[in-house]
């Protein structure tokens, strides 16, 4: 048992590494469906052991059951570090307690079933090989994220993640959007990077170590005002990481992306270590009411933010995008106010439907060959019936509507808002609920009903069953999951318990207070109606309102030029900067100093040229002085100067 | 004694300076000879017997043959040489200018000198048995060498015989 | 010839005078026989120094040098011959000056 808790652990999180290997190396050599065979079964295989560690774990006393497992094991005789700079010693140790096992298990489960669909899905690109190799790279960066024992492990696991989506964004290299969106998210996730490195210069200089167990176990030890700053910078990481205010534009141009990928990383995982890294600092914020107010705000903002602008969007994977965004910001929103439960039961039903609403979004774009646009669509419940109704089940569970799964999720958040005294969060939190069912139920709308079919390919029915079945899975996972937490029987707040054992806040959900929860369904069920009557009913009420507001429509759907304002604020001085140095100081500048080194040798080359006259007698000249010379300095040598000498 | 060296080094000098300012190459062989001759009287003064005779034998008697067989293939009749001014400037001047500076130097340099005082050479002291022995023994590997340095000459000179005039 | 009393100061002092005139004569004769015969002059006062220093140090190393030297001026006077006929065959007025092929 001592030794299966020992090396569970590694063997998860190297599985998809060592698949990622067999890939590059043996995967050129068989058929493509090999990469594709090897990717899926790694991912499968990991899900499997991590779903037999975490019954193993939440089997165990509620003391034992955070593990820290080092490499290498104490009884290797072998230093126990993996760096020593002194006086700092930074070990390779990965901590499985509830909170890394509930992601873990998101990861590689929703992981797996991602991969499967990719199988479908991808089975006309290009590059099939290398993007089951990148998906196993991203799995195990991400796993070394959640897994990680101590913040430099966080980091390498959150730098690797920013990496392969960087390769997955940008897979398909020929669309120069891609590509551009790629560098785009790349440089936004490294300002988050540079604030993590920062948190961590920080961490180091008040606890001298940056293992959690040294961090979090003298977290008092540390003045307020510290772990405040340590938890801005912190937050400036996951602001990056989860596409939050102010760095969150990245997020709709990483759509350029393959839609698996999109689903995988920035809908169900990556997107979401901003939370896994907050939730993970909890001791951090509880102490730093500062820093998790800011958080909570923020997470607020984005919320509304993202969600009004979801309201005029018209590419399918966008206004999921913005949703994804709006999303993540009620879950920062949530452990920003210390609702670390809610946050993980919302991340948790979030995975399943928004990875199913991009699914079917994936398959309907599938099948109508490339179009995203669904002004081309409509008309199609009754030509793509699979898509619509586990798009139907998305939206009901997106928009909180019960017995779905956001509704419980997102129920819990309100109650924990109301319960820890934030009202006015409360209120826009609710009114974005009221714009997720409006801009949702406006997009199935407008993408299956709304009149006839508006799109110039005629769709092909798909009979591909990988991408089918995890669709359906997840369906049904986005039905049955709100079903951790109802009244009376709380497994989430229970299992997540030990690891939050140090938390003063850790309020069970699950009651259900009936007149704010009624208010947050009328609320959704306004939204729907809006969306009912704006797109299948009122066609000129929709005409005469878009024009008056024409103003703010052109706002919101420019994303209220964020892109504008950053790229004449930065990529504008950037880049003339970059080609005033190309164009003038690096050719004469540099290039003058090492042409000037060159003239140098070849002047002094001249200048010496000149002793070689081809005269012998000269020659001979040149001897005899240096004869001169040479008596004369041993002379003085010999004599000790010149005073002597001379008799 | 002390006659008979101051005697050889005026005719040393003289001669010396008569070899480089000749107008004539034949004349300069002459006064060579004449130098050669001293030199081998003041080798007799300093114990080298051997040494004398080797200096007259092979140095007057082949190596100034050589050169007055070279001048015969140059010159024609007894006319004098160096008529055209010289090419090369500033290269008098600095020339004699170093020269005298060097002898100065020297001439501090020996004058200066803390040399021991004088011994009596043993008896056998500069014969030729001696000196075969010290050459053959001590300085074996010089000799050896020395005979190398010859066979070279011998070919180079036989290679460059073969050719033609050589125009630059 | 056995006592001398000249002190090695003075055959030193010869040895320096008939170098540096052959170091003269090199250096400003242009005609190529006449600066070996200075060159041959400088051969000789080295050797009359080294015969010198034997003498006073009672060493026969001295006087084995003097003949190696002797035979090594042989050998070269022979090839540098060689060469100023090769160079300046039939040409009474010969000038090393006009030789300047290895400038550069």
């Amino acid at each position: 048992m001592e030794g299966y808790l020992r090396t569970a652990p590694f063997t998860i999180l190297f599985l998809p590494l060592f698949g990622m290997i067999v890939i590059a190396l043996v995967g050129p050599r068989v058929h493509r469906i090999g990469a594709a065979v090897i990717g899926n079964l790694s991912i499968l295989g990991a899900f499997v052991l991590t779903a037999m560690l975490a019954w193993t774990v939440w089997r165990l006393p509620p003391d034992a059951q955070v593990l820290t497992v080092k490499y290498p094991p104490a009884w290797a005789a072998h230093p126990q570090f993996w760096a020593h700079i002194p006086p700092l010693t930074i070990s390779f140790e990965l901590r499985i307690d509830s909170l890394a096992l509930v992601w873990m298990l998101i990861i590689t489960g929703v992981g797996f079933l991602i991969h499967l669909y990719s199988v479908g899905y991808m089975a006309d690109a290009k590059g099939y090989r290398t993007f089951f190799a990148y998906m196993n790279l991203f799995v195990f960066t991400m796993l070394l994220l959640v897994m990680a024992g101590n913040f430099l492990w966080l980091l390498v696991g959150w730098g690797g993640v920013g990496l392969a989506s960087y390769l997955l964004i940008g897979f398909d290299a020929d669309r120069p959007a891609a590509v551009l969106a790629a560098r785009k998210a790349l440089i936004m996730n490294v300002i988050g990077d540079v604030g993590i490195m920062i948190a961590l210069f920080l961490l180091y200089a008040h606890f001298g170590s940056l293992s959690y167990k040294e961090v979090f176990g003298n977290v008092t030890s540390a003045s307020q005002s510290a772990l405040n700053w340590i938890g801005i910078w912190l937050l400036l990481g996951a602001v990056a990481k989860s596409a939050q205010l102010p760095l969150q534009t990245w997020l709709p141009d990483a759509m350029e992306g393959p839609t698996p990928v999109s689903a995988l990383i920035h809908a169900a995982t990556m997107v979401t270590a901003g939370v896994y890294l907050i939730a993970r600092a909890h001791p951090i914020y509880d102490h730093a009411p500062i820093a998790a107010t800011t958080v909570a705000v923020i997470g607020c903002a984005t919320a509304f933010f993202a969600a009004t602008i979801g309201t005029v969007q018209y590419d399918i994977k966008r206004v999921l995008a913005y949703s994804t965004m709006s999303q993540i910001g009620y879950m920062v929103l949530a452990v920003g106010v210390g609702a670390y439960a809610a946050g993980t039961f919302h991340f948790i039903t979030h995975a399943f439907f928004k990875a199913l609403l991009f699914m079917a979004a994936g398959i309907i774009i599938h099948n109508l060959g490339g179009e995203q646009d669904i002004r081309k669509m409509g008309g199609l419940a009754r030509r793509m019936p699979l898509a619509f109704w586990t798009f139907l089940i998305g939206t009901l569970a997106i928009s909180g509507i019960y017995p779905f799964a956001g509704f419980f999720s997102k129920d819990a958040i309100f109650d924990q808002l109301l319960a820890s005294h934030h009202p006015v969060l409360w209120a826009f939190a609710v009114a974005t609920a009221l714009l997720t069912a409006y801009y949702m139920f406006r997009l199935l709308f407008l993408t299956f009903f709304t009149g006839e079919y508006r799109g110039e390919h005629e769709p092909h029915a798909d009979r591909s069953f990988t991408m089918m079945i995890p669709t359906v899975i997840l369906a049904l996972l986005s039905v049955v999951g709100g079903w951790l937490v109802l009244p009376g029987h709380d497994a989430i707040s229970s299992t997540l318990a030990p690891a939050f054992a140090d938390s003063g806040k850790l309020p069970r959900m699950g009651e259900i207070n009936w007149f704010f929860t009624s208010i947050a369904t009328l609320v959704a069920v306004l939204g729907f109606g809006a969306a009912y009557v704006l797109y299948q009913r009122g066609a000129e009420i929709r005409v005469r309102l878009s024009t008056a507001l024409r103003p703010l429509r052109a706002l919101l759907f420019n994303a209220y030029y964020f892109d504008t304002i950053y790229h004449w604020l930065f990529e504008v001085p950037a880049l003339t900067l970059a080609s005033d140095v190309a164009r003038y100081i690096d050719p004469e500048g540099v290039g003058g100093v090492t042409a000037g080194v060159a003239r140098a040798a070849t002047g002094v080359g001249d200048a010496m040229r000149g002793w070689e006259t081809g005269y012998l007698r000269r020659y001979g000249l040149s001897m005899v002085i240096g004869m001169v010379l040479v008596l004369a300095f041993y002379l003085y040598l010999a004599h000790g100067g010149i005073a002597a000498g001379m008799k | 004694m002390i006659a008979l060296f101051w005697i050889c080094a005026v005719v040393l000098v003289v001669t010396g300076i008569a070899v480089i300012s000749s107008k004539h190459p034949v004349h300069s062989v002459i006064a060579l000879i004449v130098n050669f001759s001293a030199l081998a009287v003041l080798f007799l003064t300093l114990n080298a017997e051997f040494l004398a005779m080797i200096q007259i034998i092979i140095y007057a008697g082949a190596i100034l043959v050589l050169f007055l067989f070279v001048i015969a293939l140059l010159t024609i009749g007894n006319q004098a040489i160096e008529l055209a001014p010289g090419r090369l400037s500033f290269q008098a001047v600095p020339s004699i200018v170093a020269g005298i500076a060097a002898l100065a130097l020297l001439f501090a340099g020996v004058r200066g000198a803390q040399v021991g005082a004088y011994q009596p050479t043993p008896s056998d002291f500069g014969l030729v048995a001696t000196f075969g022995t010290a050459l053959l023994t001590t300085h074996l590997f010089a000799f050896e060498v020395t005979g190398f340095v010859l066979l070279i000459a011998v070919i180079g000179v036989v290679v460059m015989a073969g050719r033609k005039e050589v125009r630059f | 010839m056995g006592i001398a009393q000249v002190p090695l100061a003075d055959y030193l002092t010869v040895s320096a005078a008939i170098f540096v005139i052959g170091v003269i004569g090199f250096l400003l004769r242009r005609n190529p026989i006449i600066m070996l015969m200075a060159i041959e002059l400088m051969w000789n006062a080295g050797n009359l120094a080294f015969a010198a220093f034997a003498r006073h140090f009672i060493d026969m190393s001295g006087q084995v040098f003097v003949f190696i030297v002797i035979t090594v001026a042989a050998a070269e006077a022979a090839i540098a011959l060689a060469i100023v006929v090769m160079v300046f065959r039939r040409r009474p007025d010969a000038d090393v000056d006009e030789i300047s092929v290895m400038r550069g």
